[in-house]
Parts: C-alpha cells; sequence; structure tokens
C-alpha cells in the first residue's frame, strides 16, 4: 500500500503545513502588508527555537515561560536588524535580511558551547549526555490528548498547531483591518507620501518586521517540538523561499490567503515525493526530491504568469498604478 | 501680519552643485505666496528642505517660531505644515476614502497599543474621521468615489485625492508642488477656488510652486522668484511681473 493512502503520513504533511503557515504568516504582515522584503525569515524562527531549546535544555527553564521569552527574542531580533537597515531601499533591505539569517545559522553551527553545534540540540547539554528539552511539550500533548480522547499522538498535534495557525491569521487578519493596518498598507504603497502625511514610517516598519519575527520564532518553537532535534541545517536559506512561495501561491496582502497556500504547498512538496507512478517511478526516491521542486516551480510560474494575483489575491489590485 | 513660515539662509548641495544657495523667504499667517523660477532655480529641493524630505545643509527654518528644520517629514506634518508632490501620490491600491482617512492626526487606532488596549477610543475616533473624510470628499467633489481603489482616479482627480488628504491632516500651511501642471482649464479653476477658499472658510495659508504664471498672479498675493537657488525679487504679483530682472531670468540673459 503506498504511503499516500496512510493518515499518518497526511498528518504529518497536516503539520507541516502549519507550521508553515505560522511561518508564512510574518511574511504576510512583512511584506503583503508593510512592503518589507524580509528574505532571512529563517533567521528569526531559527532565534525562536534555539532560545527556547537552550532555556529549557540547559537552563531548565519551564517550557511555559521559555517558549514566551523565545518569541520575544525573536521579536527583538527583528527590531535590531531593522533599526540600523530599514532605511535602506527594499533590494539592499532584503540583501542584509538573507545576510541576517545565515549569520545565525553559522553563529549556531559554531558556537559548540551555546548551541550544541553542528551536532544540534543533542549536544546541549554538552558531550555524553542527550539533551531534551520537550519533555514537558510532549505531557502537554498526551494531556490534550485524554482530554479530546485522541490517541494518536499526531493527530493531538495536528489540532494544536492549526489551532493556534487559525487563531493567530484570523488575529492578524482583524489586525490588518484596523487603522494601524492601513498605515501598513499604505507604506507598501509609497512610504514618501506616507510620512508627508504624519506617519514615523520606520516605526511601523519596525513593528511590522518585529510582529511577522515574533510569528516565525513561534514556528520555530513548534517545529523544536514536533521534531524533538533540530540542527543549524533545518535553517537553510531555501525554508525562508519556501515562505515565499506559500506567499505567492496564496496571494500577497490576503492574510487568509496564507493558510490555503500552505496547504497546497504542504501536499504538492511532500505528495510528489512519494509519487510512485510513471513518470515519477522512471527515478529513484532521491532524484524524486528534486523533481518536487522544479513541480513547485513550475507550478509558481504558471501562476504568475495566469494568476499573479495568488490563488486568493485580488486581480484589480495588481493591475492599478 | 506676522510670519507663520521663516526660511533663512538655507543652503543644500548636492554633489558640490548649490541647489539652494542662502535662500530665505517668509510666508505671512493667512497669505497664499508663490515661488515661481526657471527650471533648475532650486525650488523643489527648498520644498524637500523645508518639508523635512531633504536634510538643509545650513539654515535655519521656523514655523510659528518653532524650529522644524531638523525634524523629519512626519513631526513637520503633525506640526501643521503639510505638503502635495509634483505628480499626486494616491495610494493607488487603496480606497479613496482610505487614503484621506489615513491622513487623520491622533489616532489611537493607529497604534498596536491603541488596537489592543484602547478599543472603544479607536473605534470612537474611526468614527469621526471617517465623516470627516466623507465631507472633504465632498468639498472636492470625489465623495462618488469614496469606496473605489483610487487607482482608478484620472490624473485630475488624484490632485483633488491629494488636496482632500492633506487637509485632513489638518496643517496650518500648505505647500503646493505645481498644483496645476498638466491639469484640464475647468480643473485648474476648481483648484484656484479651492486654494482661494480654504483661505477664506479656514484661515489657511499657501506656498505655492507654479509654472502657470496665470494661476500665480490669480491667486497669490505674495510671489518669491528663485535663480540658480537664490531667492532673487520678492514682491506682490505686480511688482515681480515688471521687474527686469526676473524678466531676465525668465528669458535667459547668459544665453
Amino acid at each position: 500500500m503506498s504511503v499516500l493512502t496512510s493518515g499518518e503520513f497526511w498528518a504529518f504533511v497536516g503539520v507541516v503545513a502549519g507550521i508553515y503557515t505560522l511561518f508564512t504568516l510574518g511574511l504576510q504582515v512583512q511584506f503583503g502588508l508593510a512592503g518589507l522584503l524580509n528574505f532571512g525569515q529563517v533567521g528569526f524562527m531559527a532565534i525562536g527555537a534555539y532560545t527556547m531549546a537552550i532555556l529549557v535544555a540547559k537552563e531548565g527553564w519551564s517550557m511555559w515561560v521559555a517558549t514566551p521569552v523565545a518569541i520575544a527574542a525573536a521579536a527583538l531580533a527583528g527590531v535590531l536588524v531593522g533599526l540600523p537597515t530599514l532605511r535602506l531601499r527594499g533590494d539592499y533591505f532584503a540583501i542584509v535580511t538573507i545576510a541576517f539569517s545565515e549569520i545565525v545559522r553559522w553563529v549556531a553551527t559554531n558556537e559548540n558551547g551555546l548551541t550544541g553545534g553542528a551536532q544540534g540540540t543533542i549536544n546541549l547539554a554538552g558531550q555524553g549526555t542527550a539533551a531534551q528539552y520537550n519533555g514537558q511539550w510532549e505531557r502537554f500533548q498526551r494531556w490534550v490528548g485524554a482530554q479530546l480522547h485522541v490517541g494518536d499522538k499526531d493527530v493531538v498535534m495536528l489540532i494544536l498547531v492549526w489551532t493556534a495557525a487559525l487563531l493567530l491569521v484570523w488575529l492578524t487578519a482583524r489586525l490588518a483591518r484596523t487603522p494601524w493596518g492601513r498605515v501598513l498598507r499604505a507604506i507598501r504603497e509609497d512610504e514618501d507620501a506616507t510620512a508627508s502625511l504624519g506617519k514615523h514610517v520606520l516605526a511601523y516598519r519596525l513593528q511590522a518586521l518585529a510582529l511577522g519575527a515574533a510569528l516565525a520564532g513561534l514556528a520555530g518553537c513548534v517545529y523544536a517540538w514536533q521534531f524533538s532535534f533540530f540542527s543549524p541545517d533545518d535553517y537553510q536559506p531555501l525554508i525562508t523561499f519556501f515562505g515565499w512561495m506559500i506567499l505567492i501561491l496564496g496571494g500577497v496582502g490576503r492574510v487568509w490567503a496564507v493558510p490555503v497556500g500552505a496547504l497546497v504547498f504542504g501536499f504538492l512538496f511532500a505528495a510528489t515525493r512519494f509519487f510512485d507512478f510513471a513518470p515519477f517511478s522512471y527515478l529513484d526516491s532521491a532524484d524524486r526530491a528534486y523533481v518536487r521542486l522544479m513541480l513547485i516551480g513550475l507550478v509558481i510560474i504558471l501562476l504568475v504568469v495566469f494568476r499573479p494575483q495568488g490563488l486568493l489575491g485580488r486581480r484589480d489590485e495588481m493591475v492599478l498604478e | 501680519m506676522s510670519a507663520l513660515l521663516e526660511v533663512r539662509g538655507v543652503s543644500k548641495a548636492f554633489a558640490g552643485i548649490r541647489a539652494v544657495d542662502d535662500a530665505s523667504l517668509v510666508v505671512e499667517v493667512g497669505s497664499i505666496t508663490a515661488l515661481i523660477g526657471p527650471n533648475g532655480a532650486g525650488k523643489s529641493t527648498l520644498f524637500n528642505c523645508i518639508s523635512g524630505f531633504v536634510r538643509a545643509d545650513a539654515g535655519r527654518i521656523e514655523l510659528s517660531g518653532q524650529r522644524i528644520d531638523r525634524r523629519p517629514p512626519h513631526r513637520i506634518v503633525r506640526a501643521g505644515l503639510g505638503r502635495t508632490f509634483q505628480t499626486a501620490r494616491a495610494l493607488t491600491r487603496m480606497t479613496v476614502l482610505d487614503n484621506v482617512r489615513l491622513a487623520a492626526p491622533a489616532h489611537p487606532g493607529e497604534r498596536l497599543w491603541g488596537v489592543v488596549a484602547r478599543r472603544a477610543a479607536s473605534r470612537r475616533r474611526e468614527l469621526e474621521v471617517t465623516e470627516q473624510a466623507h465631507e472633504l470628499l465632498r468639498l472636492v467633489r470625489l465623495d462618488g468615489h469614496a469606496n473605489a481603489l483610487s487607482g482608478t482616479l484620472s490624473g485630475g482627480q488624484r490632485k483633488l485625492l491629494d488636496l482632500a488628504r492633506i487637509l485632513m491632516a489638518a496643517p496650518r500651511l500648505i505647500l503646493l508642488d505645481e498644483p496645476v501642471a498638466g491639469v484640464a482649464p475647468a480643473l485648474r479653476e476648481e483648484l484656484l477656488a479651492h486654494v482661494l477658499g480654504l483661505r477664506a472658510d479656514r484661515g489657511l495659508s499657501f506656498l505655492i510652486v507654479e509654472h502657470d504664471l496665470g494661476f500665480v498672479m490669480q491667486a497669490s498675493d505674495r510671489v518669491v522668484v528663485m535663480n540658480e537657488g537664490r531667492v532673487l525679487v520678492e514682491g506682490t504679483p505686480d511688482e515681480v511681473r515688471n521687474d527686469e530682472r526676473v524678466i531676465d531670468a525668465y528669458l535667459g540673459t547668459a544665453g
């Protein structure tokens, strides 16, 4: 029987899509609302995950305290990256953010004492002891499972991730409709015109960057719990671009398009790996892993050509000058 | 009369070229002052210095006696000095109404903290702002387009939108950058009537850069002429019209 018919597999795909929803929601706030080209979102995700894991595994903090601190650390990193660079033109800012995320990854790779180095979080407590940061999370997961009478751990995770994701999407969508969201959209359109109407452009951009970074930080924590172990290699720049693919797939500027894009992406990405019919069967599974990237690339090219506003975007907004 | 805006000895160079060279001018309370001069005279740069988009190398700019020349643009607007741009800057993917509402000052709903913790106050302010925005759109006769995306407006309508929008920011002095450039004759008359009407009804003052000398003569009570970065002449429209130096500057004595 193919893996495509296994419930466990689809629950896994759903959890990953939920994590990508949180991750890309941050990009939607930054780019969709405020027009910030952040190509280093994965760096904020790494900061969230590492802060949580280090505080729990090394410092013995409660997960319930460490997680908010980790999210705040990601937001603070957003402010620190943004303060000197947000005055730069859009494309320069984009380059700085990608450099930032690579710096985070390389620091995590080389600071063995702080992060466990290239071997990842297993090494957090030093050589010889297998460090672990998600005992409390697994107890919480079991407790939720018992309350809901759901036995399957993956299904519980699916419920938890999507509850958080949909709640935050809803809150973000509400925030986008406030006067605060209106200022962000205005900055996306024309920052000088917005400044000439009395708005402090830099302050709003910092807020958008920090909020988006906080969402990436949360995505990092959830990712860490789901996989119970991670290493710097999990935070390759490619992850950021997966987020961008989701954003373009769903629709830039449409908050509710994020979960839709993440689900479509998640299914495309995970399922294509297990396509065992022709022509995919001509290739071994390692090669198929690359074919799926080509397929997703093709879908995005077709989308940009025939439906540039994304699955849920508004066409009329695309044609205005 | 007292000075509302006072520009003293402002200079600004770009890569060694003195775009504005020791320029001084005064806009009296309740006046409509025009700033004219040939292309490259430094009018736009001076405008940008006054509105904070360009930082002057030297000089002093005061609004009602308050120094504003070291402030960023958004704080200059809040101090009461608004500006428009040479080409209308409609925020095209936002509705006409949102363009105007955006400019409202002191809106608690524009702060994250206000959105979360001062919801009643921000809702109240939003209602107030919406009503005022509709009024301003009626004034410039764009109320029929309130819910259209502003990108669907024509060039002339965008000029009117710019005017309504800056009025929402409640400035005392408005800097208009070529308000009637490329505008149809009927709209030109409409804009002239708005400028005169806003001064009469709301006591607003204007500083206007404009190449259309007919408009300048009809609208303004003071004219400042710039040439090569310097203020050449200042006077009433009649005085300026007959000044030899102005005629030379426009016709170009140097050839």
